[in-house]
C-alpha cells in the first residue's frame, strides 16, 4: 500500500492539466484503484510516450495515412480507391479491416528462414521506432528531457534500417536478400545528407535542444534555411522508401523486398515500419523547420495544446508528402545513389554553410 | 555544348513543376469518369439494346419476330394466342425483332445486368417475356457524360432512370388482309385455319372468302401461307 501511495504521489506531482476534462478527472480520482490508472495515463512522461505524440497517436495515424495515401493516389490516377469498408466515410477504416485480417491470418515461417530472428525481428524493430518518441518533447509533455534530444533522436532513427536489413537476412530468400542489399545501398545514400541537414539546423539554432530550436523559430526554420528543408524532405522520401526512391521495396520487381516472406500479423508489423519511420522523421521535421508545437493556444485544452499542434503539423506534412507517390516513377539504384552522393550531398553542404553563417556566435 | 546542357536542365525543372501542378490539380478536382455502378447508373440512350419485353395487349401474334431473328432465338409458345419466348443463350441482342414488330409490342429495355442460375433458366418462356421484368435496383443517382472542348466530365442527377422505355408507336398505317384474285382461289381454307383472330371465313353461298376488317389485325399469316399467293395486305383508309 505504501508503494502505491508513493507511485500516486509521483504521478500526481507531474500530471497533465487539461481544464476541459478536469471535472471528470476529479470525479475519477476519488475512486480507489481507478485513480491510479487515471493518474498514470495523465502522468506527463507516460502521456508523451504512450498517448499523445506516442503509441496511441501512431496507431490512429497509421489508420489515417494508409487510407489517405491510397485514396489520394487513386484520385490522381482517376480511380476510386478503397470504398466498400464503411461507405459513409468512403472506406475510411480499410486499414483497420486489413489489420484485422492480418491478425487472424496464419503467419507462415518457411523452412529456409532463421526461425528465431525471423519471428523476433519485426517485434524488435519497434524498439528503435518507439524509443525516439521518448525524446521528442511537446511543450511540457516530454518523456526524457535532455538537451541532446535531436542527435539522440537521429541516432535511434538510424537503427531502423539495420533491423530491416536483418529482417531481409533472416528471411533467407533471394528477393529478401536483394531487398536488404538495396536497403543498405539507400541507407548510405541518404543518411549522410540527412544528418548534415539536421546538423545545419542545430548550428543555426546554436543548440541541440528542441526547446531552444522551437523558441528561436519566430520565423519558421523552413524559411531560414530552405536548402536544408529541401534536403531533409528528399532524404525523408529516401529513408522511408517512398516512390521516387522506392528501391528496397520495389513491388514490381522484388515484391516488397526484405518483407517478401512475411505473412499474417508479422507482415502487418513490418509493413507499417516505413510509415512509422515517416511519422518520426516528420516529427523531427516539424520541430526543426515548422516551429514545432508553437501555435495559437486554447485555454480550455491546457497542457494538451502543445502535443496537439505538434501532431497536427506533422500530419499535414505527411499528407502533403504522400502526393509524391503518385507523381514520380522509380529511380534506378545507380541513379538514386548518384543523386544522393552528388546533388543531395552538395545541397546539404550548402545548407550546412548557411546554418553556420546564420548561427554564428550562438545562434540567431 | 555547355549551354545546351543548361537548357536541358531548365527544361527538366519545368517538367517537374508541371507534374507537381498537375498532381495537385487532380488531387483537388480529379477528371475521373468512374461510375460507381450499383449505386449509380449510367444514363443510356432510349434505343439501348438490352433485355426484350413483350407487351401482352399489343401483340398480334404475327410471328415476324420469330421469322426475322438471325440467331433463331425466338420460339413461339401457344396459349390463347401465340406469344414469343426468347432464348437468351442464343440471343445476340440485335433487336431486329423489336424493329420488325408492326405494333410496337416488343420493346427494348435498358436492363443490361441480368444473371441466370442455370442454362435452362435462360430460355424465357412466353409467360416470362410478357411480364414486365423485375429489377432489384440499388441506384439512386443517374450519371450522364457531358463532352465539351475541355474534355469529359460527369453530370450526376439525383433521380432514377426509367429502364423500360416507352417507345413511340410505329408509324405504320393499319393494314388488313384481302383477296386480290378470287378467281384463282383453290378453296383450300388454309387461311381460315391459320388466322389467329378468326377474321376469315368462307361464304358457302357466294363461294368466296369473307374477311372481317374489324377483326383482322393485319398479321399477314394468311398471306404467307396462301398456296396460290392471292392474298395481300392492303392499307385501310
Amino acid at each position: 500500500m505504501n508503494m502505491l501511495e508513493f507511485a500516486m504521489q509521483v504521478f500526481r506531482a507531474n500530471m497533465m492539466d487539461i481544464p476541459l476534462i478536469n471535472p471528470i478527472v476529479e470525479e475519477l480520482m476519488s475512486v480507489p484503484w481507478l485513480n491510479l490508472v487515471v493518474a498514470l495515463i495523465l502522468w506527463r512522461p507516460f502521456f508523451a510516450v504512450v498517448v499523445m505524440p506516442g503509441l496511441v497517436v501512431i496507431m490512429l495515424y497509421l489508420l489515417y495515412i494508409i487510407w489517405f495515401e491510397r485514396k489520394l493516389t487513386a484520385r490522381i490516377q482517376w480511380r476510386v480507391g478503397p470504398l466498400e469498408v464503411f461507405r459513409p466515410l468512403r472506406g475510411a477504416i480499410q486499414a483497420l479491416a486489413d489489420g484485422l485480417r492480418y491478425f487472424f491470418q496464419e503467419s507462415i515461417v518457411h523452412r529456409e528462414a532463421h526461425r528465431p530472428y525471423f519471428v523476433q525481428l519485426p517485434i524488435l524493430a519497434f524498439i528503435p521506432v518507439l524509443l525516439p518518441i521518448a525524446l521528442i518533447p511537446a511543450g511540457n509533455v516530454v518523456g526524457i528531457k535532455t538537451p541532446y534530444a535531436i542527435p539522440l533522436f537521429i541516432a535511434l532513427l538510424s537503427l531502423i534500417p539495420i533491423t530491416i536489413i536483418a529482417i531481409g537476412w533472416a528471411s533467407n530468400s533471394r528477393f529478401a536478400f536483394i531487398g536488404s542489399v538495396r536497403e543498405a545501398l539507400m541507407y548510405v545514400a541518404y543518411e549522410i545528407p540527412f544528418i548534415i541537414a539536421a546538423i545545419s539546423m542545430i548550428y543555426l539554432y546554436g543548440s541541440a535542444d528542441p526547446y531552444v530550436a522551437v523558441e528561436k523559430q519566430t520565423i519558421p526554420g523552413a524559411l531560414l534555411n530552405p536548402v536544408a528543408c529541401l534536403v531533409f524532405l528528399i532524404s525523408m522520401l529516401m529513408a522511408t522508401s517512398r516512390l521516387p526512391f522506392e528501391i528496397p521495396e520495389a513491388d514490381q520487381e522484388i515484391a516488397f523486398g526484405p518483407f517478401v516472406e512475411y505473412s499474417g500479423m508479422l507482415f502487418g508489423l513490418v509493413m507499417v515500419l516505413a510509415y512509422e519511420k515517416l511519422y518520426l522523421m516528420s516529427l523531427l521535421f516539424t520541430i526543426l523547420f515548422l516551429a514545432g508545437w508553437s501555435g495559437p493556444q486554447l485555454a480550455v485544452l491546457g497542457d494538451i495544446n502543445a502535443p496537439l499542434w505538434l501532431v497536427v503539423k506533422t500530419l499535414i506534412v505527411i499528407s502533403i508528402l504522400s502526393i509524391v507517390r503518385s507523381m514520380y516513377a522509380r529511380y534506378r539504384i545507380d541513379q538514386a545513389l548518384r543523386f544522393g552522393f552528388s546533388w543531395i550531398l552538395a545541397f546539404s553542404i550548402i545548407a550546412l554553410a548557411i546554418g553556420v553563417v546564420l548561427g554564428y556566435e550562438g545562434g540567431i | 555544348m555547355k549551354a545546351e546542357f543548361k537548357a536541358k536542365k531548365l527544361e527538366i525543372l519545368k517538367m517537374h513543376i508541371d507534374v507537381i501542378r498537375e498532381a495537385f490539380k487532380q488531387a483537388f478536382a480529379p477528371d475521373r469518369v468512374t461510375v460507381e455502378y450499383p449505386r449509380e447508373r449510367k444514363k443510356f440512350p432510349p434505343n439501348f439494346r438490352g433485355l426484350i419485353f413483350c407487351e401482352r395487349e399489343k401483340c398480334i401474334s404475327c410471328f415476324r419476330c420469330a421469322h426475322i431473328c438471325p440467331a433463331n432465338a425466338i420460339q413461339i409458345y401457344f396459349h390463347d394466342k401465340a406469344w414469343p419466348g426468347i432464348d437468351y443463350t442464343k440471343c445476340i441482342f440485335c433487336h431486329f425483332c423489336v424493329d420488325s414488330c408492326p405494333t410496337g409490342a416488343l420493346r427494348a429495355t435498358k436492363i443490361h445486368d441480368v444473371a441466370f442460375a442455370t442454362m435452362d433458366e435462360m430460355k424465357l418462356r412466353a409467360t416470362q417475356t410478357t411480364k414486365p421484368p423485375e429489377v432489384f435496383r440499388e441506384d439512386s443517382v443517374t450519371v450522364d457524360y457531358s463532352v465539351d472542348e475541355r474534355g469529359w466530365s460527369l453530370v450526376r442527377v439525383k433521380e432514377r432512370d426509367e429502364l423500360v422505355v416507352e417507345a413511340p408507336p410505329p408509324r405504320l398505317k393499319r393494314r388488313v388482309s384481302y383477296c386480290a384474285d378470287p378467281e384463282s382461289c383453290l378453296g383450300c381454307r388454309l387461311c381460315v385455319e391459320y388466322c389467329p383472330s378468326d377474321a376469315i371465313s368462307v361464304d358457302r353461298k357466294a363461294n368466296k372468302l369473307r374477311i372481317l376488317e374489324e377483326k383482322c389485325t393485319g398479321c399477314g399469316i394468311c398471306v404467307r401461307n396462301c398456296p396460290m399467293k392471292v392474298l395481300e395486305l392492303r392499307e385501310v383508309r
